[in-house]
């Protein structure tokens, strides 16, 4: 097991404009292995999305260490080692299908043939090859976000980042998009899928382990494995043990809130 | 279609934008329609006041209604008449010199619009990239356009001469109120970016002239393209008003100059003028609401 993301008693405290302090994180002790399928899981406020961004490198600890790749995390951002997928798909509205695709590739200087071939097998990838000369309007939220989903692996990064990337859609898109990002991720071999959620069901579908966070401040509470087989599908919904899992975190994520 | 293997049907893709052609007839006919309308107000309120020979009392005051007199106010037929008409005596239609003195403001309107946009457009930029600058020099240009520009012209035509470039005075007195509508529109732009887009940015580590180029300047096109509108108008009239102190023979400025002088003798002259300067400042309008369309293709057409 080669470990790819390593943090260490990492806290984050925020200041408000008045002075006021929030710890946002306390205390968080994680390691991911390299291959790993994690999720984080809370209640709004627990400090989920705080960590991702703290492992990206858009925000920086207040305490702790943390390595990504064995190095800092700016170190990390600076050499490209993860692709970042948001809530939003946050697609440039003044470029094409293609083009949004190629943007990560045009920042890292690649050659224009080279970024086409590399945005028409992601899009391939992502079943969305014949929209390439489209503008993101003209598609739906979950074709956007599987556009953000392409971009974010046009440059073949190890880790893959995402702040609940399917929040936004409804139950039967975001199920169809949780089998797309399985499928994607097999293909993809040894990428880290560190992904922020607020769906039992999504987290224990995807996920082979799931941190489980409580608020106040931001802790994690539990780890569990999810030890479903592999490859997961729409018949793994209906197995017992998917019960159980789901259940456990659910217990879990209540006893994290009764805390108070 | 392709078949999706891990798909149901997804959402439809969303219509293609509405073919323009059907709006922009209604444009032309409703912009037909109003000066129509106009002129009938026009010529109507011509027709009454002469029928109650140019005087109304109402409720005991005396109302005069000498300006609508046909010295005054010509009738819109003389109007389009001047025209055609000789501009003096044994000279060539009015028109054909009308044309020839609006080529000229044009073509002072179109480097005063190149000058002003191109200043404007750098001062947007340092002030995106630099808190202090926009700060400490923003006051100073909002400060200069609340000076007349007639109090200023002046100056600059004496200045140009003393620097031996005088033929770029005019130019200049148009940069001056070109420049400020594509400063603010263009630094609102650049600084109003989502946050997100300026975060997937940072996760490619792109450089700030990246982060300008990729990010920053698109986003900002369609606030850019309405300042270039309102300044390709401005520049016209920046160049009309520079005319007037330039001491140079030719332009519309001049023109209007020389008609307002003989106004009592001929006044549709000074109206044809005026309505060449206005067809001269909705042609680089349209002219930039062309290129618009050309550059800013991304945009959802809005239904108005």
């Amino acid at each position: 097991m080669i470990p790819i993301i390593t943090i260490d008693t990492l806290s984050k405290t925020f200041r408000s404009a008045d002075g006021d302090e929030v710890r946002a994180l306390d205390g968080i002790q994680l390691t991911v292995e390299q291959g790993e399928f994690i999720s984080f899981i809370g209640p709004s406020g627990c400090g989920k999305s705080t960590l991702l961004r703290i492992i990206a490198d858009l925000i920086q600890p207040t305490s702790g260490t943390l390595r990504v790749n064995g190095k800092s995390a700016e170190q990390a951002r600076k050499d490209r080692d993860y692709g970042f997928v948001f809530q939003n798909a946050t697609l440039y509205e003044w470029r094409t299908i293609i083009k949004n695709v190629e943007l990560p590739l045009e920042i890292m200087k690649h050659s224009k043939d080279e970024r086409r071939a590399r945005a028409r097998e992601m899009l391939r990838l992502v079943e969305l090859d014949d929209f390439e000369d489209r503008y993101p309007w003209q598609l739906s939220g979950g074709m956007q976000q599987r556009v953000s989903i392409a971009r974010a692996l046009a440059f073949e990064p190890g880790i893959l980042l995402m702040d609940e990337p399917f929040g936004a859609l409804d139950e039967m898109t975001r199920e169809r998009m949780n089998n797309e990002l399985l499928r994607i991720w097999t293909t993809m071999k040894d990428m880290t899928v560190i992904f922020v959620t607020h769906s039992i069901s999504e987290a224990v579908y995807l996920s082979s382990r799931v941190v489980i966070m409580s608020p106040r401040p931001g802790r994690i509470s539990e780890i569990i494995d999810i030890d479903l087989p592999r490859p997961r599908g729409p018949e793994t919904r209906d197995l017992d043990q998917f019960f159980q899992l789901t259940s456990r975190v659910r217990h879990s994520l209540r006893q994290g809130i009764t805390l108070e | 279609m392709t078949t999706v293997s891990t798909s149901a049907p997804e959402p439809l893709v969303r219509a293609e934008r509405p073919p323009r052609d059907a709006s922009g007839m209604r444009t032309v006919f409703t912009t037909v329609l109003i000066l129509v309308a106009l002129g009938v107000v026009w010529e109507a309120a011509k027709l009454f006041a002469s029928s109650v020979n140019y005087s109304l009392v109402v409720g005991g005051t005396t109302i005069d209604l000498k300006i609508l007199t046909d010295a005054q106010l010509p009738h819109l037929g003389a109007i389009v008449g001047a025209f055609a008409e000789p501009a003096q005596r044994n000279g060539d239609p009015l028109y054909i010199m009308l044309f020839q003195n609006a080529l000229y403001t044009l073509w002072a309107a179109i480097r005063g619009f190149l000058l002003g946009g191109s200043i404007g457009f750098v001062l947007a930029v340092l002030f995106a990239h630099s808190r202090l600058l926009q700060r400490g020099v923003l006051p100073f240009v909002i400060a200069s356009q609340t000076v007349p520009i007639l109090a200023i012209a002046p100056m600059i035509v004496i200045w140009m001469g003393r620097a031996g470039a005088l033929e770029w005075s005019v130019p200049v007195i148009s940069a001056y109120l070109t420049f400020f509508p594509v400063t603010i529109y263009t630094l609102r732009g650049l600084t109003s970016v989502p946050q997100t887009s300026l975060e997937l940015m940072q996760t490619y580590a792109a450089s700030r002239w990246q982060i300008l180029w990729s990010l920053r300047l698109p986003n900002a096109l369609p606030q850019i393209f309405t300042a270039l509108k309102i300044s390709a108008t401005a520049s016209v009239v920046g160049a009309i008003i520079g005319e007037l102190p330039s001491g140079i023979q030719n332009g519309l400025g001049i023109a209007i100059l020389n008609f307002a002088r003989y106004y009592n003798q001929s006044p549709e002259r000074l109206f044809a003028t005026i309505v060449a300067a206005g067809v001269l400042g909705l042609l680089f309008f349209g002219v930039i609401v062309v290129i618009e369309r050309l550059v800013v293709r991304w945009r959802v057409e809005e239904t108005t």
